[in-house]
């Protein structure tokens, strides 16, 4: 995935953080009332719902979830860090899961003219009418945010910025999902007993879900709709990842490193998959994605059997102030015999490294050993 | 008595009979118990309160995922560096693992209280909370397990690996650990909730037994898959002595546990659950210690033909492995009476006071056999330290040539004796003690019996002490030529505790007390100077006889088979005129018991050098010349004595 591609994935992220920031927030004020948080609606939520803020979302989502898609299409093996591998499973699983809820929210109300959703009446049907939805509602929450504060985290946490917001911000993420579904509970609670004691909102909420149950059958066919086509998506990922594969699975190469280490695996893989693949221990703050310059390496020999340098390698190398002879093990892919490295950092390089590259131009490899 | 056991065992007929007849039932009527579950579970979470327990359980994960995942933002690197670190020998891949160890406990620790503070925080729907609890309990255990089985196994990474196990097994034996864990703690922690809070005791039953039956076959298959025939491939069979199959012991172990499970009672089957995990330890645990110290065992093998060369391990590499495996030993059965006692719900600071007889004694015995252990360890250092001295001096020869190291030949298992018989009466007064049997009267009758044995045993004990001083003092070593009194001479060949065995050079064995050894003359200490006298004709130019003989000396002291044992060579001079004859009095210096066969040689060569220039020895007659005036008879010869 080159540069510009990354940055649109990234900017496509952040609008749609910052739209569950807002509806999270907005969640979280039921643990006040369920009137304070229609009255916050319009604030926190509203600006989403005109036009604009819909196109938007809308295409924010669409892009993102290509481009995840896409990222996961052109990976090369399946090493990667717990983290990433969670955040990856939870982006997969994020569609199916809250594609009810747009459809109930915003596409129902496009099909019918009488329908208006209210927290009322999505609570009422989460709590009381169709308590299934609120299972789905509440997974989708939770991956949502997950995935989002992992990327969050691991993009912001290389920056020298992150000294300074890092107090802030880490507490936010842990904050927002946690006073959500709090709210989500108190604002239930509430919704229960109001549902209970008074008939008059009962019947009201009974009437305004009604146009829900005309419209249904044609939410279940959007719905199946979707799901098929991106259903296919990720299988035809799946097929082109298991593709690549299985053509490179032949084409054996070897890396030896420093310490005598030595690597061997598919051609096409990068230097720092062939390190994880062959528990070579290797420094990968970012875990392969050429942001943090950690992985670091400098070639010895063979250096032609490298892929050129990209654009993000030559970025982030000239920010770590990189030798003309280093290369980043995560961009570098094998494509020959005879390549030899030396590892820059040493493999328990943490973020820090990432922030204030300079303190580790030298490293002291004593800790290390031999290694 | 014969009627006590008939009773007992009809007793246990009858108990057997009732539990598989419960578990008959169980079985029988769990299905029908598991779908009235599942229907009134669903019910319940198709609602309102469903929703909540849901809302509350994600914040719970959230809080502990994210509380641990915060606490590996922090631990992530210090564990790489460990990861990354080269051991340079087994100890210290020991300590990477202790600390390996910390930071994973450390996580799951962070975890599980944010788990639990979380989950004491909420108003939980009826019901919810035990199972939770429970749930919370088994990802507890699997982790630990994990923990246990990452630290011990290190999957993935063996030069982390704490236990001697077969890197193709590794991944196989994880799985095993994991899924008997994860099997137990569901047999343990699920059938409790469902009987208590959802009032479906067959279940429960029924669970508990799939749990523990399915975890003794998964044990049994690992018992046969790791500890059989495949186990080992590489051990040649024909080169080993034939052994009852492990694999068919640790079989046979779990089986007898699961059927004493089935029939007997679930405390019984966990306290022979427990022996049987103690035994199989113990019998791995001398391979499991000895691991870590793998490298000094097989690289210093203890030689004795390098005297020269200081070897760098001074001391016995096998010491220390034996000290901490005596002690391990120790602590696995102390641990394993530990987890006796929680199996019986006993509580122990209440038996710590209890006054109950059996209850003591047993406290009394762990008592003695920490004294045990004690001594054993004392021992052990004693034990092979001397041991390996005298492995390294080498094997015992009496006729060898004393060297400096016949003294600690001499000493050493003098040493040894003494201080086991010191350890063992020591225990055996201290175990006494502990046993609360008092020692005192013992120990002043031992005082009174031991005046009278003394007066009677004055010689004894003056031979004892004589010869630790003999000892002490270097008077002699084994294999020295020493001579006591007149009659008493030979070379030493033991040393006891009382006496000195001397062997005279006419073969019989003296055996001497300390006590009356009195002086000792010592012949093999340093040197010895031998002297001879040569008788010569009156008319020998003594200054050529002494040149000659100097010449002689010299000659030997080039010799290749005489000449390294002489220290000064031979000499002469003129010691005595008598009538008729020149006595020449020669002397060397040689290494004691040399002397002989280098006087003999001297003899050799002086007669060779003499009769080549025609000088005969002084004969014993002397030659009477008489004078006659001239022409009166022939000469005549008187001889003389």
């Amino acid at each position: 995935m080159n540069l510009p591609l990354r940055n649109i994935r990234l900017v496509s992220g952040l609008i749609l953080l910052a739209f569950v920031v807002g509806h999270l927030v907005n969640l979280s004020i039921g643990l006040h009332s369920l009137a304070a948080m229609e009255v916050w609606r319009a604030a926190l939520v509203g600006p989403w719902q005109g036009t604009i803020g819909r196109v938007l979302l809308g295409t924010a989502a669409l892009v993102h979830a290509a481009l995840g898609l896409y990222a996961m299409a052109a990976r090369r093996s399946l090493s990667m860090s717990k983290t990433d591998l969670v955040q990856l499973l939870l982006g997969v699983l994020t569609p199916p899961l809250l594609l009810n809820h747009v459809l109930m929210t915003s596409v129902a109300s496009e099909l019918t003219s009488e329908y208006e959703p209210s927290y009322g009446l999505l609570l009422a049907v989460y709590w009381s009418i169709a308590p299934g939805y609120a299972f789905q509602q509440l997974f989708a929450v939770v991956f949502v945010w997950v995935h989002a504060a992992l990327g969050l985290h691991s993009w912001l946490v290389l920056k020298p910025l992150w000294r300074r917001i890092g107090g802030v911000v880490l507490p936010i993420l842990f904050a927002v999902p946690i006073a959500a579904l709090l709210g989500f509970a108190e604002s239930g609670k509430e919704v229960i007993a109001k549902l209970a004691a008074d008939p008059e909102w009962r019947a009201m909420i009974e009437a305004s879900a009604a146009p829900i149950g005309e419209v249904r059958g044609r939410l279940d066919a959007i719905w199946s709709g979707t799901m098929a086509i991106y259903g296919g998506f990720v299988l035809l990922v799946a097929v082109f990842f298991a593709g690549r594969c299985l053509r490179d699975r032949l084409s054996r190469v070897t890396v030896a490193y420093d310490g005598g280490l030595v690597a061997q695996g598919r051609r096409g893989l990068s230097v720092l998959e062939l390190s994880r693949m062959n528990e070579v221990p290797h420094a990968d703050v970012c875990s392969g994605r050429g942001r943090c310059g950690t992985c670091r390496v400098r070639v010895d020999s063979g250096a032609a059997q490298l892929s050129p340098r990209s654009e993000i390698e030559t970025r982030t190398l000239a920010r770590v102030h990189g030798a003309e002879s280093e290369r980043l093990a995560c961009q570098a892919l094998v494509m020959g015999p005879g390549v030899a490295v030396t590892r820059v950092l040493p493999p328990f390089a943490d973020a820090e490294a990432a922030r204030q590259p300079q303190d580790w131009d030298e490293p002291a490899r004593s800790p290390e050993g031999a290694a | 008595m014969s009627e006590g056991l008939s009773s007992l065992t009809m007793e246990a007929m009858e108990g057997a009979k009732n539990r598989l007849a419960s578990l008959g039932a169980d079985l029988a009527q769990a299905p029908e118990e598991f779908r009235a579950l599942a229907s009134s579970v669903s019910g319940e979470l198709m609602s309102g309160s469903g929703v909540r327990a849901a809302t509350y359980l994600w914040i719970l994960l959230l809080l502990g995922c994210g509380v641990e995942w915060l606490y590996w933002t922090y631990a992530w690197a210090p564990m790489r560096s460990i990861e990354s670190m080269v051991a340079a020998n087994p100890r210290q891949v020991f300590r990477l693992g202790a600390r390996r160890f910390l930071l994973l406990g450390a996580g799951l620790l962070a975890f599980t209280l944010a788990v639990i503070a979380a989950l004491a925080a909420f108003a939980w729907p009826k019901g919810v909370q035990e199972a939770v609890v429970a749930s919370t309990l088994f990802i507890l255990v699997l982790r630990l397990a994990w923990i246990g089985v990452s630290v011990l196994l290190a999957p993935g990474c063996g030069r982390l690996r704490l236990v001697p196990a077969d890197p193709r097994n590794v991944r196989w034996l994880v799985l095993t650990v994991l899924s008997v864990a994860g099997l137990g703690a569901i047999g343990l922690f699920v059938p409790a909730v469902l009987d208590k809070v959802d009032g479906a005791p067959h279940a429960a039953g029924a669970l508990r037994f799939a749990a523990v039956a399915l975890a003794c076959l998964i044990l049994v298959f690992a018992a046969f898959r790791f500890l059989g025939e495949a186990g080992a491939p590489h051990a040649a069979p024909a080169r080993r002595l034939p052994k009852f199959p492990r694999a068919i012991v640790v079989a046979v172990m779990v089986v007898a546990v699961f059927v004493l499970w089935l029939l007997a009672s679930g405390t019984a089957s966990a306290i022979a659950a427990v022996f049987a995990v103690v035994i199989v330890i113990q019998m791995k645990m001398r391979e499991l210690v000895f691991f870590f110290w793998r490298d000094l065992i097989d690289g210093a093998v203890p030689d004795a033909t390098d005297e020269g060369v200081e070897p760098a391990v001074r001391a016995d590499p096998t010491l220390l492995p034996s000290i901490v495996l005596s002690t391990a030993r120790f602590v696995v059965v102390l641990l394993g009476l530990g987890a006796c006692a929680v199996a019986l719900h006993a509580p122990m600071s209440e038996l710590a006071a209890s006054q109950n007889f059996v209850v003591r004694l047993g406290f009394q015995l762990l008592g003695v056999a920490a004294l045990a252990l004690f001594a054993n360890v004392v021992w052990i250092l004693v034990r092979t330290t001397i041991d390996y001295r005298l492995r390294r001096i080498g094997p015992h020869d009496p006729h060898a040539p004393a060297n400096a190291n016949a003294r600690l030949l001499t000493l050493l298992p003098l040493l040894r004796t003494t201080a086991a018989v010191l350890l063992g009466v020591l225990l055996v007064l201290s175990s006494l003690w502990a046993l609360g049997i008092e020692i005192t009267p013992l120990l002043a009758g031992a005082g009174v019996i031991g005046l009278a044995v003394g007066f009677g045993a004055q010689a004894l004990v003056r031979d004892v002490i004589a010869g630790i001083f003999f000892l002490a003092e270097d008077v002699f070593r084994v294999g020295e030529y020493v001579e006591s009194g007149t009659t008493t001479k030979g070379t030493v060949e033991r040393i006891t505790l009382r006496t000195v065995a001397l062997r005279h050079h006419n073969g019989p064995l003296h055996f001497v007390p300390y006590g009356s050894l009195g002086t000792v003359r010592n012949n093999s200490r340093d040197w010895v100077i031998e002297k001879f006298n040569i008788p010569l004709p009156i008319d020998v130019d003594s200054e050529k006889i002494r040149k000659l003989i100097k010449r002689i000396g010299q000659e030997m002291l080039q010799d290749p088979e005489v000449g390294p044992m002489l220290r000064e060579p031979l000499k002469s001079k003129l010691a005595r005129i008598d009538p008729g004859v020149k006595i020449f009095r020669c002397k060397f210096q040689t290494a004691p018991g040399n002397q002989f066969d280098v006087r003999a040689q001297a003899f050799k060569r002086i007669e060779t050098e003499l009769r080549a220039l025609g000088i005969p020895f002084a004969g014993g007659s002397q030659t009477v010349i008489i004078e006659r005036p001239p022409g009166i008879g022939p000469p005549g010869a008187a001889q003389a004595g």
